[in-house]
């Protein structure tokens, strides 16, 4: 199938599923090309498929919850609460990523635990406080008995009753995730689409901000002709750990190390122990460089995706400049542990600076979300 | 884990969680004999620059660096044996940095050994260090290891006592490491003096640990990496069978093997140097030996510096280096061999891009 | 009047307008080694102002250049311009001159034409003479 008949399959895909179309071959203005692995290429059956999946709630214990009560469609596919609400409004200790653009992470998950797309599907499904399944069996049972699924599945794999494994079932999902990819933001048109009307002046002196004075650029990167804005690292901005303070984090972090927890329980323990959660990727790799560091999220549809951090405990965007700004710490003066990123420091932005800044932020968000923001959220006027 | 495994392998094998002292230590002794007597790990912090701006002010930089280490090293479980301080806890020799540094070291939950560095020396000449910290050399054993403290950094008479007109000029001219007004590090023949009496009590057999600021070998004499006399102090120390130099002063991975000598560089915690031979108007002798430590992005302040844990092991030692910001290196004594060699990075092919210096 | 006539009435005439003037030198784009001398003594002066100004504090925190790059090691100047992760673009020597400036020295940016910004560049590139150009080289 030529580029243009598989462009026009897409489009159909959409009009018939309401999926944003996203052709892998020529990617939104200012990403680049989708990473899609050799073993699971993309097809519009296989996205629809994915979509269904994603959709499910009697993927629960509760017949409640699926991957879309939290990643809401409707909601820039987070849920705009701090942290997740799973089965029973169980809370997690972690701020639900959206899915957008998440196919350009190397590691999925605040903490980086999961290596891909697949992988990570698997894990709300059987996490007490997510979709509180004992195991897959009943996620199984669902897709090899449910006439649609039957089809969709036969059509998809060529595959039938027992041979429907879970790996299929990831499959799919990550395929349908690796389609909600989003460009054409404002900040896109004015740097990648060359229209010089594109951003407000006080976003454009916000950009410069991020690149020089702001020194957001190292980690939330940008290149010359496209911004991922996620060096795919993880660091420690004092977001939480700083709460608990250095003496408290050494002490979580020989605990853990005592307690020789493994891998598998690491997704169990982060989100229902709100200690253990500060750990951040130190729970996966047991580097001290790990203590408390979180993923660089990418910030396209930041405006949208509130509120912020692992642990959602920033509600604005002026709140998240300010915590830079500050040095990384909520008020000024308060102290950060020893374990704080060496790129975090006092900012010295005056305050029309740090509105600019937000400006520029606000000017990240893609067309299609741009009514996808919290409720409460106030767009400023400056980054129309 | 088996009695015979070697150590190398071992390391290897514990991979991202050989974090010296964060990997269950005993498992080490149990691997090579726990009734060998001289198996031990001590900690390492060393070149933490605190420059003392005004009042109590500090370069908030150097500052993190410090608290950083000692948090770090206060995590090592089981504990060190002992910790050694590997010189130039100031910048400018003054009290305030002095005590500002003892200050955040007086949380480390073990007993510190003091090396002193040119940073401390220079302002009164060792007066305050001595008053706080005991004499600028010495020596004590441990479990079968004898160890000598050398202040490695003195230097010709004239330049110390005659060239400059006050005591902070004398100061500020040797903070700077590329000053054409510089003079050479020494031991100088009263110290050397008195290691010939000290180690003339000490058997062949005992294996020796040297511990001095500045390396005790010859690497680049524009930034005194450098110890003029380092052949005679070399010579006091040949007779010895296990003889290992650890030192300051570079703030980088280095490492070296010269006759029976192997040498250690401990890592700074407040900042990088460059390595000698990326000065191309000048001649330098880095060792071929090192493979270097990663290139810094200096976005990070914490990048290219951290602090250093040693396991000591049937008479030599071996190097965690507590990399921030980077994967740790273990540099080992390969007994094979008769020298010092990266567990991972050793072999060409297993280099990767951030070590190229150039 | 053939050509070569021409050109020796040209110099007639401009030699003793010249003389006329009462100085006797060389063409507007013929430099002498006078000239050279002179020339190289300016960018000397340069260097060695660089030179001082790489090994002040250039910042509010009393941190100087040279901590981090003794005789200018480690900057690379033949590499520039190229993608300087710190500034998310392709940037000069200049740009990441005052990167550093105003980052771990925390001070001010110069403009890129600051006679001590230049200062900095003929004392950092002097230090790096003779290595060959690498622009883009990480």
């Amino acid at each position: 199938m030529n580029k243009f008949l598989f462009g026009t399959a897409i489009m159909a895909m959409t009009m018939a599923y309401g999926i944003p179309a996203a052709d892998a071959s020529s990617p939104p203005l200012g990403l680049p090309p989708v990473p899609i692995p050799a073993d699971n290429p993309q097809t519009p059956a296989k996205i629809a498929l994915g979509d269904k999946l994603f959709h499910d709630a009697r993927f629960s214990s509760t017949g409640t919850i699926s991957c879309a009560s939290c990643h809401a469609d409707a909601k820039a596919f987070t849920d705009h609460l701090p942290v997740a609400e799973g089965i029973h409004k169980l809370k997690g200790t972690r701020n639900t990523p959206t899915i957008i653009n998440a196919a350009y992470f190397h590691l999925l998950f605040w903490d980086g635990r999961e290596p891909s797309l697949e992988a990570q599907a698997k894990d709300p499904m059987v996490n007490p406080v997510e979709m509180g399944l004992k195991n897959h069996e009943p996620v199984l049972k669902i897709v090899r008995t449910d006439p649609a699924y039957q089809a969709m599945f036969k059509q998809v794999f060529g595959v039938t009753g027992n041979q429907v494994t879970m790996k299929q079932v990831l499959m799919a999902i990550a395929s349908f995730e690796r389609n909600v990819v989003s460009g054409d933001s404002p900040f896109d048109r004015y740097v990648y689409g060359g229209d010089k009307k594109a951003m407000s002046p006080a976003a454009v002196a916000g950009m410069s901000i991020f690149q020089n004075k702001g020194r957001c650029v190292d980690c939330h990167t940008m290149n010359t002709t496209y911004a991922t804005f996620t060096d795919n690292r993880f660091h420690n901005l004092g977001i939480g750990s700083n709460e608990l303070g250095t003496k408290k984090m050494q002490q979580l972090a020989m605990a853990f190390l005592a307690s020789k927890a493994h891998r598998k329980e690491v997704d169990t323990t982060v989100l229902t122990n709100k200690d253990m959660s500060e750990l951040g990727r130190f729970a996966v790799t047991g580097q001290l460089n790990d203590l408390g560091a979180f993923k660089t999220p990418i910030l396209r549809n930041v405006a949208v995706t509130g509120p912020y951090m692992h642990n959602g405990s920033l509600k604005s965007l002026m709140d998240v400049v300010n915590f830079y700004n500050n040095g990384g710490v909520v008020k000024k003066g308060e102290k950060a542990t020893v374990f704080q990123s060496g790129g975090i420091r006092p900012l010295g932005l005056t305050e029309k600076e740090k509105k600019e800044l937000v400006a520029f932020l606000e000017a990240l968000t893609s067309p299609q979300y741009v009514n996808d923001g919290p409720k409460s959220h106030i767009r400023s006027a400056a980054s129309r | 884990m088996k009695a015979s495994m070697d150590r190398r392998s071992f390391l290897k094998g514990a991979g991202t969680l050989a974090l010296g002292g964060l990997i269950p230590l005993n498992l080490i002794e149990v691997a090579f004999g726990k009734d060998n007597p001289q198996n031990f790990t001590f900690g390492y912090i060393s070149d933490s620059h605190l420059t003392h701006i005004k009042g109590t002010q500090f370069v908030r930089n150097w500052d993190h660096g410090l608290r950083r280490a000692v948090a770090e090293l206060n995590m090592m479980d089981p504990k060190p044996d002992f910790v050694v301080y590997g010189g130039d806890i100031a910048q400018l020799g003054k009290k305030e940095e002095i005590d500002h540094g003892l200050e955040m070291l007086s949380s480390i939950r073990n007993k510190i050994h003091y090396v002193m560095g040119e940073h401390d020396y220079y302002l009164d000449l060792g007066k305050y260090w001595e008053s706080q910290l005991g004499p600028q050399w010495y020596s004590f054993d441990h479990k079968g290891v004898h160890f000598v403290v050398l202040n490695s950094i003195l230097t010709y008479p004239d330049w110390t006592y005659k060239r400059w007109p006050t005591a902070q000029e004398r100061m500020h001219q040797m903070a700077r490491l590329d000053n054409p007004q510089g003079s050479p590090f020494m031991v100088g023949e009263a110290q050397r003096a008195w290691m010939q009496q000290d180690l003339a009590k000490v058997s062949k057999d005992t294996p020796i640990v040297v511990l001095s600021h500045s390396p005790l070998y010859k690497i680049y004499k524009g930034w005194n990496f450098w110890t003029d006399d380092a052949e005679q102090v070399q010579a006091l120390l040949q007779p010895f069978k296990k003889v290992t130099v650890i030192h300051g002063h570079v703030h980088q991975v280095l490492y070296n093997q010269i006759g029976n000598i192997s040498f250690y560089a401990v890592m700074s915690t407040a900042w990088p140097w460059p390595y000698a031979n990326t000065y191309t108007q000048a001649k330098s002798l880095v060792p071929k030996l090192t493979v270097p430590m990663n290139r810094a992005d200096p976005f990070h302040e914490r990048d290219a510096t951290g602090w250093t844990s040693f396991d000591l092991a049937n008479g030599h030692v071996d190097t965690h280096y507590q990399l921030w910001s980077n994967t740790d290196r273990t540099v080992a004594f390969n007994t094979r061999d008769g020298k010092p060699e990266d567990t991972v990075y050793q072999p060409e092919d297993k280099r990767i891009p951030p070590q190229t210096q150039y | 009047m053939n050509f070569k006539h021409t050109r020796f009435f040209l110099s007639l005439t401009l030699g003793l307008g010249l003389g006329l003037a009462g100085t006797a030198s060389a063409q507007a784009d013929e430099f002498t080694n006078a000239d050279l001398e002179q020339w190289q003594q300016d960018f000397a002066w340069t260097v060695k102002k660089g030179d001082r100004l790489f090994h002040s504090p250039l910042g509010s925190n009393t941190v100087s250049c040279d901590q981090c790059h003794p005789n200018a090691a480690d900057t690379h100047p033949e590499t520039y311009p190229k993608f300087q992760k710190q500034l998310g673009r392709v940037a000069t020597l200049g740009d990441m001159i005052n990167w550093c400036i105003q980052n771990p020295a925390q001070g001010k940016p110069m403009s890129l034409d600051d006679p001590r910004m230049i200062a900095l560049e003929a004392y950092i590139t002097y230090e790096r003479r003779g290595v060959p150009l690498a622009p883009g080289k990480h």
